[in-house]
């Protein structure tokens, strides 16, 4: 019972570290990051490299985070920005964008399976069961991503700012507050935490220039579901991410896997107004 | 000099000409060449239904590789399972269009509803895939898991009676598609793509119509992924994987969307490409494909064909119809219009509306006026949407409306005009109105009609606001007054007894407005319209209305004549930001 | 050394002028591997083998007096792909034969195409068997190969009862813990859990809880190449779970890459690069010299490829013709030497193999325990005469 708690804490943690980027963008911009799944690759290649350069372990995801973001801040100003009109256009370019930084990764690091040591190993007994350090580190780290950005959001000139522009674009703008510049930073943020999240979740996983994509399409589901709060994003990973669990424990894998797209998808067509959407 | 090449004719010869192209081919290309294409022609069919679903109708998909999966492993089950034979042929076929239309109907059941978005649509096409290709895998030897089904026995057709066949069927649907899409009805594929919310309220039930497009679209992908396993001799997962469903999508994104003919180069050009260049450059060529679509989706969205199109300008608009005059319909039997009782509305905590009822008859001219906040807009949304409201009763023209939706309203007898001019900006002035007259005179699914039948109202707008010549024209290119003036005239094409108007005079010059406010004094005096206006513009209200009703935080504060209104004091308090003790009534 | 490289250099040499000798009528190898996709981590090594033994044929004097040509297409690990790679092979480039190492769903979208082109397909990766076609020929293992070792050595010399089984879900991983589990049976252990995640899964949390709680003392994976296989064995360990471990799926070269978490892993395969005879030593040593730095460790998806060149050399040359009837006749009834000993595919289309039963050591290298000489296919497809 407490490992079952236990997986659905840390599954719930994953799931978060690796949407809190896209909900950030999609938040602000209303657009949906495609590309989403590849920063996530570039994350643990960064990592990755991070390693080879001889960093220390803790140092990965804020590399990455500087990764992820300079690749945000560029596509954002060479293609998002001509698409806020389009969004369904703005998954695609995205989608496509997607498709060629993995192409560019393959290019430069080969297509094999390559790994990241992880910071921590081993197991640490709670009680009367023992389990995985990295995983319960993991959950600390989706704490701090939480309060760090709703700090962030709540407590700073740009959160103002950009509250300001999601709330009311024009708005915002008659205050003076640049929207373009607001959203390119944002942008470039939620991408770096797309990264970071790749760099996090790689120790578990092994780096390979495909790595991203599975977690691209749950990301995107908990988001829709979501909306565009941090808060609502925290209560979709553990509610989808325990019912991932739970049936996977109890019912099948395979359905697990499956749990999250299919009750997003049936979620949102019984309560489409239960949740905050563009 | 009349034009022979209709634009039936037009498509006509060129299907002939790409039929036969099709059937020349083999002789010409060599055979690895005829065997990519041929395969490619199936996948061009597919590609096809997106542009449809995507092009034309403005859903996104990633999903259609689905359903041609499920065509596919109809026939590769069948055949595997129960034989092929007369039976078994029939079978295939069989569960391929069921399961595909039973599926398609779920999916659109799940995307399409009212309120819903289209990139909601979009999430559930994505799920779709994902999902089967799941259950294909845990399918074991039924489905042959992740190796597929193969080795079954199927069609014994040399290459060149595939190539034929495949090449065929394409030109077919292309061009059946063509007509229907070009056709009059056809063009609400675009009106919905174009304005959701404006299709409903003409009267169009646009979730069963989205709902019948998807299980159209479905049944045909089934039946190219039926052709495909047919001609390949195996089903494999990733036929309806949605990674295939992105590459459709990139197919007819490169190819030009909302062309159909675009859907069919882009998937055979894409095809052939792949074939012959990833063999020596897989990685460069997976680049390759990335950076293109990425460029032509940020700067020629209109693909290749649009393209095209800009460097070889041609005439391309179809001839303006003819106009006529409709006969009137006979008007309800009755004096009271609109009556609403205690309608409140409520987002969360915050009551918009908070107990208003009134009553509007045949002949008046009713002004909603109040300051910023008051609750107008959201009264007029309760009356046209009879899911809006939290609580209270309204009838229009002696019906209950309970909760039903904007488009079963309009048979009651409700037109409702948009704050903001709400027209199909991509298609002619002609068509707008032809798809706002739908619920009168059904439209035909092969052709277009060279008369336009127009209520009397309807067509003195048009005729008066200046948009007689201009029935050609693309509305989205109007200037505003004229698209106002459009729109209304949409409305009037419903022949509503009761016309809601939100605001139509605004961005309006002092010239429009008076001209506008003649032709509405007119309506009512004339036809025995009831208008309920939302005006902000005092001097305007005074002019035209018959009777005022100030709202104010919900409520109503004052309902009268022009001259109880705008000599009470009320009003001006409320105007000039003043504290109301109590609502009361004057009339 | 330097004796081995000037051989080989020496062997170049012979190679061009014999190449210069033999210009005319090529014999045509089609090659259809995934460059990209799933399998685009091996398949760069595939192509090295096959380079290697065409190489060294053609600097021999070629078969029957002509020499070898390599083509290489790829056919995407999937379906799709290689539909379009058979078709340009067989019907464009009009190869006498193809040799390749695919994916089950490439291999299976081909044979129809094989069958029409009516040529000569020799398989070389190990599968979940029972794929028959009177086409084709493999020279890999098929579960009734592999598994027994590793099961044999868990309930005799580990005294394992209790087994959990996780795959990935598809057919190889599936048909592979399907015989697992019924081999199982007959050793008179049992299966305490058996778990599937989808093919591209990596997180498998759920099922290693379910390990933990499971008491069993042993554990047999066949999941996905590449990225399912080495999560769940950084998940394993990182969780904790030390049983005793047999993994299907995993060879020589990612076992190294893992560092650490591979250490104690039971492998068993039909070619491991320590195997001790002067015919692998010769091998490997003619891989170094020609490919040096960009050699990629071979293994046993890449020596079958090797071989399986030899074996069609031997089958051309005993049907004393390239033509694709006789060479099919011929392929059941030839024997090669090569690095995994003597091989023929006379079972049925399907090749009896010597097995070898590893253990990955601390330093990423893999430890023979014990070797099970000439391992029988079994009845893999029993409609096809030879």
């Amino acid at each position: 019972m407490l490992t079952l708690a236990l997986d659905i804490a840390t599954t719930a943690a994953i799931l978060f570290i690796v949407s809190a980027g896209l909900l950030i963008v999609f938040g602000v911009m209303k657009i949906i990051n495609f590309a989403h799944g590849a920063l996530i690759t570039a994350g643990a290649y960064a990592a990755l490299v991070g390693m080879r350069l001889g960093l220390p372990a803790w140092m990965a995801p804020f590399l990455a985070f500087m990764v992820g973001g300079l690749l945000g801040m560029a596509i954002e100003s060479v293609v998002v920005r001509r698409l806020y009109r389009r969004p369904l256009d703005a998954i695609l370019a995205t989608w496509g964008l997607g498709i060629v930084l993995g192409q560019a990764v393959i290019v430069g690091f080969g297509r094999e399976v390559q790994f990241v040591a992880a910071p921590v190993a081993g197991t640490i007994g709670l009680g009367g069961t023992d389990y995985s350090l990295y995983r319960l580190l993991l959950v600390a780290a989706a704490l701090a991503i939480g309060i760090g950005f709703t700090f962030v959001l709540n407590g700073t000139r740009l959160g103002l700012s950009t509250r300001a522009v999601i709330l009311n674009e024009t708005l915002a703008e008659g205050l003076g507050i640049n929207a373009v510049f607001v959203r390119f930073l944002t942008f470039g943020i939620g991408s770096g935490l797309g990264a970071a999240a790749g760099a996090l979740i790689t120790p578990l996983a092994s780096v390979d220039p495909n790595m991203g994509i599975p977690w691209l399409i749950n990301a995107f589901m908990l988001v829709m579901v979501s909306g565009s709060a941090l808060s609502t994003l925290a209560v979709a990973c553990l509610v989808l991410g325990g019912m991932q669990v739970v049936i996977s424990t109890f019912v099948s894998p395979i359905l697990g896997g499956l749990a999250i797209a299919v009750l997003a998808a049936i979620a949102l067509r019984l309560r489409p107004e239960g949740f905050a959407r563009a | 000099m009349p034009d022979l090449l209709t634009p039936r004719r037009r498509i006509a010869l060129a299907a002939l000409a790409a039929g036969l192209l099709v059937v020349v081919a083999p002789w010409i290309v060599d055979t690895y060449t005829a065997s990519i294409l041929a395969r490619a022609f199936f996948v061009a069919i597919a590609a096809l239904t997106v542009d449809v679903l995507w092009g034309y109708s403005g859903v996104l998909t990633f999903g259609q590789s689905a359903f041609f999966g499920i065509g596919a492993y109809a026939l590769a089950m069948t055949f595997t399972h129960v034989g092929f034979d007369a039976g078994g042929i029939a079978l295939a076929f069989g569960l391929a269009v069921i399961v595909a239309g039973l599926v398609a109907a779920l999916v659109g059941w799940l995307s399409f509803y009212h309120g819903s978005t289209p990139l909601y649509a979009s999430v559930v096409s994505l799920v779709l895939p994902i999902v089967l290709v799941q259950l294909i895998y845990a399918g074991g030897e039924t489905t042959g898991s992740s190796s597929g089904l193969v080795g079954f026995q199927t069609f014994d057709l040399d290459l060149e009676t595939w190539f034929r066949l495949a090449g065929l069927a394409t030109v077919a649907v292309a061009a059946a598609g063509y007509l229907l899409l070009h056709s009059d009805a056809g063009r609400i594929l675009a009106a919905l793509r174009d304005n959701e919310a404006r299709c409903s309220y003409i009267g169009i039930n646009v979730e069963r119509l989205r709902l019948g497009i998807l299980v159209v679209c479905a049944i045909v992908a089934a039946l190219a992924g039926l052709g495909h396993a047919a001609l390949g001799g195996v089903a494999a997962p990733e036929n309806a994987s949605f990674v295939f469903g992105t590459q459709l999508v990139i197919m007819v994104a490169l190819g030009g969307r909302g062309t159909l003919l675009g859907a069919v180069l882009g998937a055979l050009g894409i095809e052939l490409a792949s074939a012959y260049l990833s063999g020596s450059l897989p990685f460069i060529w997976e680049l390759i494909v990335g950076i293109a679509f990425v460029a032509v989706i940020v700067l020629f969205p209109a693909g290749l064909i649009g393209a095209l199109r800009r460097l070889i300008p041609g005439d391309r608009a179809d001839a303006a119809p003819r106009l006529q005059t409709a006969a009137p319909l006979p008007r309800a039997d009755r004096d009271m219009m609109v009556e609403a009782r205690g309608v409140t509305r409520q987002f969360g905590s915050l009551a918009v509306l908070n107990g208003v009822s009134f009553s509007a008859r045949r002949g008046e001219l009713v002004s909603l006026v109040g300051p910023n906040g008051a609750g107008k807009t959201t009264l007029i949304r309760c009356l046209a949407d009879g899911l809006e409201r939290t609580g209270g009763e309204i009838s229009i023209v002696g019906r209950p409306i309970g909760r039903l939706p904007p488009h079963r309203l309009v048979a009651f007898g409700l037109g409702r005009k948009f704050q903001a001019a709400s027209v199909f900006n991509t298609l002619t002035v002609a068509d707008c109105l032809r798809i706002a007259r739908s619920r009168r005179d059904p439209m035909s699914w092969f052709d277009r009609s060279p008369v336009l039948s127009l209520p009397q109202a309807a067509r003195q707008v048009i005729e008066g606001g200046g948009l007689g010549d201009r029935l050609g024209d693309v509305a989205g290119d109007l200037s505003h007054g004229l698209k106002q003036a459009l729109e209304l005239a949409m409305v009037l094409a419903l022949e509503p007894d009761v016309v809601l108007l939100d605001e139509p005079t605004a961005g309006l010059t002092r010239a429009e407005r008076s001209a506008f406010g003649a032709i509405l004094t007119d309506l009512v005096r004339r036809e025995g319209l009831c208008v309920l206006l939302v005006e902000h513009d005092l001097d305007f209200v005074r002019e035209i209305s018959s009777r005022i009703i100030v709202l104010h935080q919900g409520q109503i504060a004052l309902d009268g004549t022009v001259e109880q209104v705008v000599n009470a004091p009320l009003v001006h308090e409320i105007y000039t930001g003043g504290h109301v003790p109590t609502a009361e009534t004057a009339s | 050394m330097t004796i081995k490289r000037s051989a080989a250099i020496l062997g170049l040499v012979l190679a061009t002028i014999a190449g210069n000798a033999l210009a005319a009528d090529p014999i045509r190898i089609g090659v259809p591997v995934g460059l990209s996709g799933a399998n685009s981590v091996v398949a760069p090594g595939v192509v090295q083998a096959s380079e290697l033994a065409v190489a060294e044929i053609n600097a021999r004097g070629g078969v029957l007096g002509r020499p070898l040509e390599l083509v290489v297409a790829d056919d995407g690990s999937g379906a799709a792909g290689a539909q379009k790679a058979f078709d340009s092979l067989i019907f464009q480039k009009k190869v006498d034969v193809l040799i390749s190492m695919e994916t089950s769903a490439a291999r299976n979208a081909a044979l129809p195409i094989v069958a029409r082109g009516k040529v000569p397909y020799i398989y070389t990766s190990f599968y979940e068997g029972r794929s028959c076609s009177p086409y084709m020929y493999v020279n890999a293992w098929v579960p009734e190969q592999q598994v027994p070792p590793i099961v044999d050595y868990f309930a005799g010399e580990l005294k394992a009862k209790k087994y959990f089984l996780i795959g990935s879900d598809y057919a190889f991983g599936r048909g592979m813990l399907a015989f697992t589990k019924a081999y199982i049976g007959k050793t008179g252990g049992s299966v305490v859990g058996e778990e599937y995640l989808p093919m591209d899964g990596t997180d498998w949390t759920a099922i290693i809880s379910k390990v933990k709680a499971s008491g069993a003392d042993a554990l047999v994976t066949s999941t996905a190449g590449g990225a399912p296989n080495v999560t769940l064995t950084k998940q394993l360990r990182a969780a904790g779970v030390n049983l005793p471990y047999g993994n299907l799926a995993v060879d020589e070269g990612t076992a190294k890459g893992m560092g650490g978490d591979a250490t104690g892993i039971f492998i068993s395969a039909s070619y491991v690069t320590g195997i001790e005879s002067p015919a692998n030593k010769a091998f490997l040593a003619a891989m170094q010299a020609k490919f040096g730095g960009e050699l990629k460790t071979p293994n046993d998806l890449t020596v079958p490829q090797y071989e399986a060149i030899y074996a069609y050399k031997a089958a051309v040359e005993k049907a004393g013709s390239a033509k694709a009837d006789d060479v099919l006749k011929a392929l059941g009834s030839v024997a090669v030497d090569g690095p995994r000993g003597t091989i023929a595919m006379s079972a049925q289309h399907h090749a009896p193999l010597t097995m070898y039963l590893g253990q990955v050591q601390p330093d990423g290298s893999v430890k023979v325990i014990s070797s099970f000489k000439d391992v029988t296919p079994g009845a893999q497809c029993p409609d096809l005469k030879s």
